[in-house]
């Protein structure tokens, strides 16, 4: 009798399971919807899922439709190990993937393994071919982000300030430092405030998870930084940009793409007026921005539950990814080579300034070189809005160093 | 006339026969076929995906020994472990990538062996530092203390300071080809699996044995009543120790042994929350067994796998059911502890000691 509910839940499973088509195209999908960084990896899952349906609507990869295998691994690496492997197992022909500790733990595993790896992590370590042939965004990265905004700043507000040419600007970064993520970048805008001229005082760790950021705020305050970086997610970036306006910090903010979406006026109010960052494509249901109807269409339809006013940049960034890896596996399919190999080489490496149709930059991968462009749009918010401050081409400005800037 | 009585039972004949392992030839024919089972037979039937869960079964039960050994063994309860794990991934990691080791060295494949050992040695001296304050404090308070381990460790020192070792960031990443055992290079989940194994099988029979010495007497002395144990003539400090060395040590290894799973390593791969998971595993497998380090590793490992399993083939009409497996995972993790809390608190290890018991004497089991 013991078995007998056993028995009847197996047919149950049986029963609601439909038949799966040999022709499907199955894809893998690695989020965070509980984990460190789940205040922005929520509406990221759900643009995942509703790009896919939308290649699906038109016509999938040639023909096949898609299969999407979404998880929540919580940020956490060793989950995301065997879930990398139960894609491998399910026959995925390409993973998107999530965070930076993940997608760099795997790095060496996808190499190996020529998968595909399309990750929302945009870290500038993972865009040398030669170390990391098989990881890809439809993103400009976090290095060049980074070195984009700290220029746009200096060129818009620390030529404007009263001590320009008297003295050197003054820059911090706080950030979670066990963060793969937050750390990414920390070299490269290091190194641009050098270039800059810019004097570096102390980092500040401020975790993923804080609510109070008092005391990181009050040890910058000894070092009266100009402009602060900020590398975490939005959650926390807020906390630090609340308690920096109470204490009187009097810096300027920037902040990693991560940090800054439509949360950030929300939640920091007249804190976070002023802050800059770097974004790789348009806002949430933003004007002018041909692929975005889709967009919104796509969210009111599969996700009702969900208030229009809740979703953010971040479902944009999700679509850029998935159209990119949709585009790569339709020419790699025409090319016969429907494979990990076919989608790198016949797919990808073979887009050259291919616009997704969602306000980022145009992609161009080539086989020595995965960073999509070196022109980053930076924003800044004002009166709670954003507004566009100007586009940072570092690549023409600094045409000798962007080569050997990549993969760091 | 003369009768000749075969034996009914088994007789020792010498200690040395008394305390062997395997006592009869019915267990030792059990045993063997354990390790064929173990070396062949998984090996053949297991593709990737599976290799990869036995790994991570290996990986929990290697970090859950030292845990066993000090909370199961010598009652000193540790929510800091997943920290000397860092320990040895990180030694063994930089050791690769920064020390100039000989070319010989290099060319024997030796450099990723004897940085498995260092990194051992590291995080056990590391595990008896934070183990120095169980001479004063017991209980909760030693909690704290071992949580202090994981935060000072991961936290503070690797995220801080050893991450910046090389300026690679945070993220450690082997290059193919580095780790390597003699002329074997582990470069896939096969050669992963066979190392894992290996290691298991050494540390279970090292710890197994080490139990049925006077330290393993004087840890269990200790665990049952440390003022009894004093009086008795116990350096109950010396042989706490021992214990976070031993536990350290074998952390150390689990940690080294990681890092040939991935090729890379960053502080987020031992958070504080896999201490506690390790913690965990002991619970359900049973407290002071070493089969239940095994059972509580393949319970928290498979099960949540096969849970994983039976959601997909709902997936494709219910995609959410995917997305929200973690709630289910965790909620089945915090079930489990609790139902075997209340109804098996001797966790799996006393089942299978019933049903071994039950099948010894089958069919006269009354």
């Amino acid at each position: 009798m013991k078995a007998a509910p056993l028995a009847l839940a197996m047919a149950l499973i049986l029963f609601l399971a439909p038949a799966s088509t040999a022709q499907e195209v199955v894809v893998g999908s690695l989020n965070d919807m509980t984990g460190a960084t789940s205040d922005v990896g929520k509406d990221y899952a759900l643009g995942i899922a509703e790009a896919v349906n939308y290649c699906n609507d038109n016509g999938g990869v040639n023909g096949k439709p898609i299969k999407l295998v979404q998880f929540d691994y919580g940020y956490r690496v060793p989950e995301a190990l065997t879930k990398y492997k139960l894609f491998q197992r399910m026959k995925a022909v390409a993973v998107l993937g999530w965070g930076t500790g993940d997608t760099e733990a795997l790095a060496p595993t996808v190499t190996q393994d020529k998968m595909p790896y399309v990750s929302a992590s945009y870290s500038g370590h993972l865009t040398d071919p030669k170390k990391t042939p098989y990881n890809l965004f439809a993103a400009t990265d976090y290095s060049t982000n980074a070195r984009a905004t700290l220029t746009a700043w200096h060129d818009t507000r620390w030529k404007k300030h009263p001590d320009y040419g008297k003295r050197k600007p003054r820059f911090a970064c706080s950030y979670m430092f066990a963060s793969p993520y937050a750390s990414a970048p920390i070299k490269a805008i290091k190194d641009q405030a050098t270039l800059l001229g810019f004097e570096i005082g102390p980092d500040q760790d401020v975790s993923l998870f804080a609510v109070d950021a008092k005391s990181q705020v009050l040890a910058l305050k000894d070092f009266k930084p100009d402009v602060v970086w900020h590398g975490n997610t939005t959650m926390s970036v807020s906390a630090t940009l609340r308690d920096a306006y109470a204490l009187g910090l009097g810096a300027d903010h920037i902040i990693n793409l991560w940090g800054l979406d439509e949360n950030l006026p929300r939640l920091a109010e007249k804190a976070a007026e002023g802050a800059m960052a770097a974004t790789v494509c348009a806002f949430y249901n933003e004007a002018g921005v041909p692929l975005m109807p889709k967009v919104v269409e796509y969210a009111k339809k599969f996700n009702p539950g969900v208030p229009q006013e809740k979703r953010l940049i971040r479902t944009v960034q999700a679509w850029s990814n998935v159209l990119a890896l949709w585009e790569a596996m339709k020419r790699a399919d025409k090319a016969g080579a429907l494979n990990g190999e076919g989608i790198l080489k016949k797919g990808f490496e073979t887009m050259r300034e291919f616009d997704l149709g969602l306000g980022g930059a145009k992609l161009t991968y080539t086989e020595t070189d995965h960073r999509v462009s070196g022109a980053v749009p930076v924003y800044e918010i004002k009166d709670g809005k954003f507004r566009l401050v100007q586009v940072t081409d570092i690549k023409s400005r600094w045409p000798d160093k962007w080569n050997g800037w990549l993969g760091w | 006339m003369s009768t000749t009585f075969l034996p009914c039972g088994e007789y020792h004949e010498s200690y040395r026969e008394d305390h062997a392992w395997w006592q009869t030839r019915f267990i030792k024919a059990k045993m063997m076929l354990l390790v064929l089972i173990l070396f062949v037979g998984i090996p053949l039937a297991a593709d990737s995906y599976w290799l990869s869960v036995c790994n991570q079964i290996g990986y929990t039960a290697l970090g859950a020994l030292g845990v066993q050994l000090l909370i199961g063994f010598c009652g000193q309860i540790t929510l800091g472990h997943a920290a000397f794990l860092a320990v040895g991934a990180y030694t063994s990691t930089l050791l690769i990538l920064e020390f100039p080791w000989p070319t010989v060295l290099m060319d024997l494949g030796l450099a990723y062996p004897i940085s498995i050992f260092i990194a051992a040695i590291a995080a056990g001296i590391w595990s008896v530092l934070f183990g120095l304050p169980s001479a004063k404090v017991k209980g909760f308070y030693l909690i704290l203390t071992t949580m202090a381990a994981q935060f000072i460790t991961v936290d503070f020192v690797i995220t801080q300071y050893i991450s910046q070792i090389g300026g690679r960031g945070q993220a450690f990443s082997l290059p193919p080809g580095t780790i390597r055992i003699g002329p074997w290079v582990i470069d896939s989940d096969l050669k992963v699996y066979f190392m894992m194994i290996v290691l298991v099988i050494l540390f279970t029979a090292l710890v197994a044995n080490l139990l049925r010495t006077r330290v393993g007497r004087a840890w269990v002395a200790i665990r049952d009543n440390d003022i009894s144990a004093e009086v008795m003539g116990i350096n109950i400090v010396r042989y706490k120790l021992l214990a976070f060395f031993v536990a350290g040590f074998i952390g150390g290894v689990a940690g080294a042994f990681w890092i040939s799973n991935l090729a890379a390593i960053s502080p987020e791969h031992f958070p504080w929350f896999w201490s506690l998971w390790l913690v965990g595993v002991i619970l359900i497998g049973g407290v002071g067994s070493l089969h239940g380090v095994i059972f509580g590793s393949i319970f928290m490992v498979v099960v949540m796998e096969l849970l994983q399993m039976a959601v997909l083939p709902l997936a494709t009409s219910y995609p959410k059911l995917l997305m929200d497996f973690l709630f289910i995972k965790e909620a089945a993790f915090g079930l489990a502890i609790c139902a075997f809390m209340i109804f098996e608190p001797n966790g799996l290890a006393y089942r299978w000691w019933q049903a071994k018991n039950y099948f010894n004497l089958w069919p006269f089991s009354y």
